[in-house]
């Protein structure tokens, strides 16, 4: 056996582990990233409740289980968009129950 | 937690939608409210206002006042009084930064200042206060500066809230974001200040009876049971926020000092009476 072939057979030994946590972790940095960036956008609007599905995806992700991360990021995503349009919604819409114009 | 959100909710169908009447100047919006609210509570003096809650149902109110002969606050206030007196590094006191020595000026509080355009609300006076005469400003929501805060307003008692809007576009500005912020719906549960304290006060939430706007700065700093201890109103705006799923704003941030503007100008002609207490 050539060195090259047996340096090859140690790349892909090492890398199936590493694939086989590519998708979730992925999953969880992606939703993570464009949830955080939703959350902002939120300004004065944000929801605690999508603060702390953020803080469990994070708890998450640090014990490994990206599963979940990815899930609690998912639905921090979700919340996070409810608020921005919440917030688009208000900028005309308190106007209604305001007490003069 | 549920529970809230099922009670939250069948509040908010039942919201009646107070007439609209046409009003731009901050006046003209007191009028309407002082009027909006006299016709839902034909029976309340005006006066009354300043007790929130208590003003609105007699049975808590009584027991209320039988507990006002040992006040809560009582050594809070004496300890604001104290430390009001007590001179910094420097030798200067509170009193240097403030008109008439910081005694009885509560009701004039908050103010929009002209030069650096922004809200000015007592509890920031005083941490400017400090950090001229070289000291750390102190934490907002609860300890020295609710007592000292508590110690100035039980020097204005009686005195009525006389918040000027200036003609500026930038006070008028502050005025309106803090009517916008009191109107606009926030948090999960999708609701206003206005939801609760102009289209549900009289109405319970769970132990809860809601207060009107009208009045609602007049008492603080509030000694609440539920805390313990005294609060300042940007601590009640926090929780106030929380309960409905909104993210609070700092104390003393832009957002809240506009809404306290707001409000306390809503208050004028009604006088300080705090501090005092909530459950
Ligand atoms: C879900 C209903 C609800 C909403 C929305 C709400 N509050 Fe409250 N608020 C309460 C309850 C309940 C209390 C305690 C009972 C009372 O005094 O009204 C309270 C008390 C207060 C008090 C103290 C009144 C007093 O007499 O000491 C202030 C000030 C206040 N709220 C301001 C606000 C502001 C400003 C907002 C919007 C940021 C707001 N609230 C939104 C329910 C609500």
């Amino acid at each position: 056996m050539s060195r090259s072939t047996v340096t090859f057979g140690m790349v892909i030994a090492l890398s199936i582990p590493l694939f086989a946590q590519a998708g979730p972790k992925d999953d969880f940095e992606k939703a993570y990233s464009q949830a955080e960036r939703t959350h902002q956008e939120a300004g004065t609007f944000q929801w605690t409740t999508t603060s702390d599905r953020l803080k469990a995806a994070q708890e998450a992700a640090g014990a490994g289980d990206y599963d979940a991360a990815a899930r609690l990021a998912r639905d921090a995503l979700e919340l996070a968009q409810q608020s921005v349009a919440q917030q688009q919604d208000q900028k005309e819409a308190w106007r209604i129950t305001a007490i003069g114009d | 937690m549920l529970k809230a959100k099922v009670i939250l909710v069948a509040l908010g169908a039942a919201l009646a939608v107070p007439a609209a009447m046409a009003g731009s100047t901050p006046e003209e919006d007191r009028k309407e409210a002082v009027e909006y609210f006299k016709q839902m509570f034909p029976d309340v003096p005006y006066e009354e206002y300043v007790n929130g809650q208590y003003a609105l149902d007699e049975d808590r109110r009584s027991q209320w006042e039988s507990l006002q002969d040992f006040p809560p606050y009582e050594f809070a206030v004496a300890e604001g009084k104290e430390m009001f007196e007590t001179p910094f590094a420097n030798g200067k006191t509170y009193a240097s930064c403030f008109e008439n020595d910081g005694i009885g000026v509560r009701q004039n509080y908050p103010y929009f200042d002209e030069k650096n355009n922004e809200v000015i609300t007592l509890e920031l006076a005083i941490n400017r206060c400090r950090e001229a005469n070289g000291e750390q400003p102190l934490k907002y929501k609860k300890g020295n500066i609710a007592s000292i805060s508590a110690y100035m307003a039980s020097t204005s008692q009686g005195k009525k809230f006389n918040i000027k809007v200036q003609d500026s576009a930038e006070a008028q500005a502050a005025y309106q974001a803090g009517k916008e912020f009191y109107y606009s719906r926030r948090g999960q549960l999708n609701f206003s200040c206005a939801s609760c304290h102009v289209q549900n006060p009289g109405n319970w939430i769970r132990a809860d009876l809601l207060s009107p706007a009208l009045g609602q700065p007049s008492n603080f700093p509030v000694h609440r049971s539920k805390w313990g201890e005294l609060g300042t109103l940007h601590r009640r705006f926090a929780g106030c926020n929380r309960n409905v799923r909104a993210e609070p704003l700092p104390a003393q941030s832009t957002e809240y000092r506009n809404l306290e503007f707001f409000l306390t100008y809503m208050s004028n002609g009604l006088p300080v009476v705090g501090p005092s207490t909530r459950p």
